[in-house]
């Protein structure tokens, strides 16, 4: 990452559609309705209608960088020819998502963590090197359920943004995080004014105001870890998940879980053609660990429930050494019967 | 009125005298305004059980549930289990006693009003209350709800934020029940019934499928609401990997060339497809609980697919479900009323 001070701008909120309207060698996408009460990143129709005055999304923007389903290579076999597999890069057109809560781009790194640390994933790499992220802060809780604050975000955090807007009266603070960002910026030409010393003094107001909302604490976040391991045989963890149905809402609206299933999909027998494709799956299904022999290691919700805590709070701190929570509070919010990974932490996660 | 002190002193007792093996009822949650189960088996935490309009899951479920983990474990706890039913609640439980689900006296059912009011809608109150966030819900005579904000009380006409399911229920008033709490109120009848797929109906072909094709885009395929469904206890189903059983002499030649009924895939196809299982599994079966629909997260109207059916139940076989639990069910039974204009 190059060591440039980050840009820091004004752009009246009138002018926020003329700046979307020169990006057009990018796709657009911000929060929309999808349905009565169900907000989701949809592409932008009309910038003049983009407010950014969303609650927290129902999906969150992972599906971007990690689709539901991705299709990792077609194959095809003629009777007695070998067979021919031919790779399904990801090459989509450049994209621009604003509206971004620094919660899920939060999450954004935590999936980069996953795909690129270790192994390198070209799929998730060739769909994130073509989307540029814009967040927006929190100036109020997205949420009801909102806990950033105590797995160590903020609702002005910026990891993972390539540009941070902060709501004024009347302007957006606008601060560009990486040269994509500033590129970003550059597009918008005289719709940018400099950020004068008022204005930083209203941004740094504006986010301390922020941060002053209370949320759901987690103490000693620095112990969860080991007192989940230390508790990982108790019977509380059945107890808690005796009301679970076993769905999929907390895994597939969480910004950080990334769990897929790799499968066939035959579309032709004669002559055999089809694809490979991965596609989201959760470790709260009942056949997620399922063996070939008919065993099943994770048959009870309770142990499917503390798969889904400890990988947040103890083996991926153990592993990359931060929690792979980011405190959106979907999972909690969207529970139909209320499973709350807080309560879950603050009983078996303290020591 | 209902009064959750006897409720709460009814299960403590039954625990006590150890008569039951445990309590499913409902506590309040620390996720937000609606209730959540519990399943109670310690007698001095029956305080903790609630009933409130926000008790909106179908409890149901967790005797099916029961069932299953009991399959596995190796108590021979012969006892009952004790559930919290409302009408749709006892339905459901009737509709699994009627399909054998379990025995009778394997189960103490504890009837509890809905006084006429049913359950609340948490995005209709949402929106009522406009940002205020509702603290508690109680029923408040048989019209009305009392909503707690941080601005005290006020009194909500229930009709206004109740339940889509509850303004077209006919029974509101549990069927099935050792104990009842609570005044019987068995006619709510807002609606008529099936109102709402009656209207949908009305729209033409083209747009309906239109219509559908949107939500079933949609669809995440969660399974939330198979998974919150009772009478969706098939061990194996088809959108699962495991529907196929694995014997110690199963080839991997027969593991490879299992069906695949449904692929993995969010497409179109896929998901109408396990919508449409879903929905004729039902027939003459769904009680119009309504969790299908209050469950998903992106708010797809699955009540309008099962009370299709239910509809065609009604109006073709005079059918109601969970009605009766001595009754034959409906696709195990034949009278030689019934219409028979599809048989050719």
């Amino acid at each position: 990452m190059t060591k440039t001070v980050a840009m820091e701008k004004m752009l009246n909120k009138a002018d926020l559609a003329a700046w979307m309207g020169k990006l057009d060698s990018h796709r657009l996408f911000s929060p929309a309705l999808e349905d009565e009460d169900v907000w989701n990143y949809m592409p932008v129709e009309e910038a003049a209608k983009v407010l950014l005055n969303h609650p927290n999304t129902v999906r969150p923007p992972k599906g971007f960088v990690f689709p539901q389903r991705e299709v990792l290579y077609e194959y095809s076999q003629v009777p007695g020819e070998a067979p021919v597999l031919n790779e399904t890069l990801p090459d989509p057109a450049p994209a621009v998502v604003f509206g971004v809560r620094p919660c899920d781009s939060r999450g954004l790194v935590r999936q980069d963590i996953v795909f690129t640390k270790e192994y390198e994933d070209p799929y998730y790499q060739g769909r994130r090197a073509k989307v540029i992220y814009v967040g927006q802060a929190c100036n109020q809780p997205p949420s009801p359920n909102c806990f950033c604050m105590s797995v160590g975000g903020s609702p002005c955090a910026e990891d993972g943004l390539d540009v941070l807007m902060t709501e004024l009266d009347g302007k957006y603070h606008v601060k560009a995080l990486t040269p994509r960002g500033s590129e970003l910026l550059a597009k918008g030409g005289e719709l940018f004014k400099d950020a004068q010393a008022a204005d930083k003094a209203a941004v740094e107001k504006a986010h301390a105001s922020a941060k002053a909302h209370p949320q759901r604490p987690i103490k000693d976040l620095g112990k969860v870890a080991g007192a989940l391991k230390a508790n990982f045989d108790s019977p509380a963890w059945d107890e808690m998940a005796k009301a679970c149905i076993g769905c999929g809402i907390c895994t597939f609206l969480c910004p950080t879980c990334h769990c897929f299933d790799i499968s066939d999909e035959v579309k032709c027998s004669s002559p055999c053609k089809g694809e490979r494709v991965r596609t989201w799956d959760s470790c709260q299904f009942p056949d997620f660990t399922m063996h070939t022999s008919g065993h099943n290691p994770r048959e009870t919700l309770g142990s499917r429930l503390r798969q889904r805590v400890c990988h947040k709070f103890l083996y991926f701190v153990e592993n990359h050494d931060t929690q792979q929570c980011t405190g959106c509070g979907r999972c909690v919010s969207l529970c139909p019967v209320g499973i709350d990974i807080v309560s879950v932490v603050e009983r078996l996660g303290q020591p | 009125m209902i009064d959750v002190a006897a409720l709460k002193a009814h299960a403590k007792s039954l625990l006590e005298k150890g008569s039951v093996r445990a309590v499913i009822g409902y506590r309040k949650s620390t996720a937000g305004l609606l209730a959540e189960p519990a399943t109670i088996a310690d007698a001095d935490a029956t305080d903790d059980l609630i009933f409130d309009p926000t008790c909106v899951q179908n409890l149901a479920l967790y005797l099916v549930n029961d069932k299953k983990e009991r399959v596995h474990s190796r108590s021979d706890d012969k006892r009952p289990i004790a559930v919290v039913a409302k009408g749709c609640d006892s339905r459901a439980i009737t509709v699994l006693l009627q399909e054998k689900h379990f025995p009778r006296e394997s189960v103490h059912v504890i009837g509890v009003s809905c006084e006429g009011t049913g359950v609340v809608d948490a995005r209709k109150l949402a929106k009522k209350l406009d940002g205020k966030k509702a603290l508690s819900v109680n029923f408040d005579g048989s019209e009305a709800f009392s909503i707690t904000t941080e601005d005290g009380a006020q009194s909500i006409p229930a009709a206004e934020v109740m339940a889509e399911r509850c303004l077209e229920c006919r029974s509101a008033h549990p069927t099935l029940s050792d104990m009842t709490f609570g005044e019987a109120k068995s006619e709510r009848a807002l609606h008529a019934p099936f109102q709402a797929v009656k209207h949908k109906m009305k729209d033409e072909q083209d747009n309906r499928w239109a219509f559908w094709a949107r939500q079933f885009d949609r669809c995440l395929r969660c399974y939330a609401c198979r998974s919150v469904c009772p009478m969706c206890y098939c061990e194996e189903c088809v959108v699962d990997s495991i529907n196929f059983a694995v014997l110690p002499d199963t080839t991997a030649d027969e593991k490879a060339d299992r069906i695949k009924w449904i692929e993995r895939s969010p497409a179109r196809s896929e998901t109408a497809m396990y919508h449409m299982v879903r929905a004729i599994h039902l027939a003459g079966r769904c009680v119009d609980c309504a969790e299908c629909e209050r469950v998903c997260p992106v708010n797809i109207p699955l009540r309008l697919l099962n009370t299709r059916l239910e509809m065609e139940a009604f109006e073709t076989f005079e059918y109601n479900p969970g009605s009766d639990m001595n009754a034959p069910t409906l696709t195990s039974s034949f009278r030689d009323t019934d219409p028979n204009s599809f048989i050719r």
